[in-house]
Order: C-alpha cells, then structure tokens, then sequence
C-alpha cells in the first residue's frame, strides 16, 4: 500500500473548515497572548488574530475569498449577538439614573466632535470618498460598524481596521490623558472610554473600577445607537 | 416572555434564548425594509429587545443563558470580516499616514473633552443638589 501524503494534506488544505479551524485557532492564540502579556492593548486577541489570517491569505495560496467561505459561519453570528447586547445595556441602566444627563450630553457633543475631527481630518488630507465613508463610524464597536458601513457606502473591512486602532490607541492614551487633564471622577472616565475607544476601552474601563466598565459599556451601545440612526442621513 | 408550546419539551435555555435573539433580529430587518430605513436590521432588533425588557422589568432565564453564552465570543465573530482588509491594502498604502493621523488627534482631543464635559456636568449636579438640601 502506498500513501499519498500529498494528496492528503491537499484535501485539509482544499477542505471548507480550514478557515474556520484558523480562524478559531488564532483567536485562541490572540486570547493566549493577551493573558500572557498582561492585557496590552496592542495584543488584543482581535488584533493578533487578524494578523494572523491576514498572513495566511496574502503570502500563501489561500485566497479571501475561501478564506470566507469557510468562515462565514462565524459571522452569521454577528446579528444575533448584537441583539443580545440589549441584555447588558439594560442591566446597566441603573447606574446611569443619577447621571443621565452629563451622560447623554458628553455623548452627543463629545462623541460628535471626536467623529468630525477624524473626518475633517482625513478629508483634508486627501482620503479618497470611499476612506472618508468608511470613517464615519469610527467610535462604535466593529459589530456596528460592519453593518453600518455598508449603508454609508464605506467598506466594511476598512472601517473595522480604522475601528481596532481607534480602540487600542484610546485605551493607551486614555489613564495618561485622564492623568494630564486631572479627570478624576468615574463616571466621565467611563463615558470617555466607551465613547472614543468603544469595546476595546471598556475592557479598560473595568480595569479601572466597575462604575467606569457601566457607563463605558453604555456609551459604547449608546454611541452605537446613535450612529446607526444618524449616520446614514448625514454621512 | 411567551413559549412556543411545541417547543416546550426541549427545555434548553440555551436555544431558546436564541431563538428569541433571532426572532428580534428578523423582525428588525423587516421594520427596517418595512419603512424602508437605512439602519442595521440587527441594530434595531436590538432596540426592540431592549424596549421589551422595559416594559417587562427583567430579563427571563433562557435569554440571560444564551446572552452569557454568545456575548463572550463577539470579538471573534468580528474576526473574518476584519481580514478582508486584505483586498483592500493599497488604500492604506497611499492614505496610512492620514488615517493614523485622523486617529490619533481625534482621540486626543475626544478623550479630554468626553471626560472633562461629563465630569464638569457631574460636579454642577452635585453642587445643585447639595445647595437645594441646604435651603431645604
């Protein structure tokens, strides 16, 4: 008998739950690092993961597009999961009944002026329309913005990269500029991290103390309201 | 929240739960094509869910299992979609530098002025309320 080790490792490397195998093992990776390296913010598991497949399908033969076939599956998961993120938001809303108000404003105008800075920004120097769409929704989680951006006309994956980096610089700007601007109190720490650095900042934001985790868990979600209901009539 | 009778035997929580999760998000998509609204179908299901558990004033066991169980693993399903970066590296080749530029001074401005906003408001409501108990 002989054994056709090629053709063998051929058909794992043709089978349509590589990409879901990879995926799931790089996260599980990303996951790893990140314990190991205590949290930094640069070695999110999303981030590692990305990377990772990012480089599988640039310098081997496994094309994007087999790459999602296989791992479509993964993300049919993304709608259901937003819709359970009223569960949190719910909880969380017992905190925010003393402060609704400081809450509710620093969202609109903070989280307004941050969104216009970028885009002026990269407007004015020289993004192309589709980059400039694809910034609007910097300041919300990636789960909404890769279903916002497609009604903006921006690019879904674009926008999750402008979204990662936005989430990990905020959350190792952010203990320094509270520190250099003197912001003490726990629920504007919170609103500052879940409104500039969304998920990645309110993973930060529970570092912190759990009142900064509440109310960064509710700007992200009220930011992400927002933007989904603003966003496709002004952008 | 209401049970289908016929479903009533499997008594898993777990599936359960999302079958109510899928159930909103369906009928987000079509409130959204319904009045032809360019906002995410699962975003407004979302809303829908939430205004639910308003009105109720809590949340059943099912819909908490399957919510603990799923919202843990949302930063992977974030996952495939953000590789698809790949088809699109020449744009950051020739823009990089002004997206990282946009980045960065947007959160340094936004971070200062989100914490220094909300924790001013803070102050003024604390001072409100301590001079009314004053006069009180």
């Amino acid at each position: 008998m002989t054994l056709d080790w090629s053709s063998a490792i051929n058909s794992v490397w043709q089978s349509p739950y590589l990409g879901l195998f990879l995926t799931l093992m790089s996260f599980q990776l990303g996951l790893w690092m990140f314990r190991k390296s205590a949290h930094q913010p640069f070695l999110h598991p999303v981030m590692v993961s990305v990377v990772s497949l990012c480089l599988v399908v640039l310098f081997t033969d496994l094309s994007f597009d087999r790459y999602m076939q296989s791992a479509q599956l993964i993300s049919q998961f993304l709608g259901p999961v937003i819709v359970a993120l009223a569960i949190p938001l719910y909880e969380n809303l017992a905190s925010l009944k003393k402060y609704w108000l400081p809450f509710v404003v620093s969202n609109i105008l903070g989280g307004g002026l941050t969104i216009l800075i970028a885009v002026g920004i990269l407007a004015a120097m020289g993004g192309s329309e589709l980059t400039v769409n694809s910034m609007w929704t910097k300041s919300v989680t990636t789960a909404f913005g890769l279903k916002i951006t497609p009604e903006i006309n921006g690019l879904g994956a674009l926008a999750a990269a402008i979204i990662m980096f936005t989430g990990i610089f905020g959350a190792i700007m952010a203990p320094w500029l509270f520190k250099l601007f003197n912001i003490h109190s726990a629920p504007a720490q919170g609103c500052a991290l879940g409104i500039c650095a969304h998920a990645v900042g309110t993973s930060k934001a529970l570092e912190f103390g759990s009142e900064q985790g509440a109310f960064a868990a509710l700007s992200m979600s009220f930011m992400g309201i927002l933007c989904a209901f603003v966003l496709p009539f002004v952008a | 929240m209401w049970r289908v009778p016929l479903l009533n035997w499997l008594k898993n929580d777990m599936l359960y739960g999302l079958i109510i999760l899928l159930m909103y998000l369906l009928i987000g998509e079509f409130v959204a094509n319904l009045l032809s609204w360019p906002v995410p179908g699962s975003v407004l299901g979302m809303i829908l869910l939430f205004i639910t558990l308003l009105i109720k004033g809590g949340i059943s066991t099912d819909l908490k299992t399957s919510s603990n169980g799923i919202l843990p693993y949302l930063p992977l399903f974030i996952v495939p979609a953000s590789v698809g970066i790949v088809n699109f590296m020449g744009i950051i080749e020739q823009q990089g530098f002004a997206l990282l530029t946009a980045i960065l001074v947007s959160l340094i401005v936004g971070i200062p002025v989100c914490g220094l906003l909300a924790q001013r408001l803070i102050k003024n409501q604390l001072n409100a309320s301590q001079n009314k108990d004053h006069n009180s």
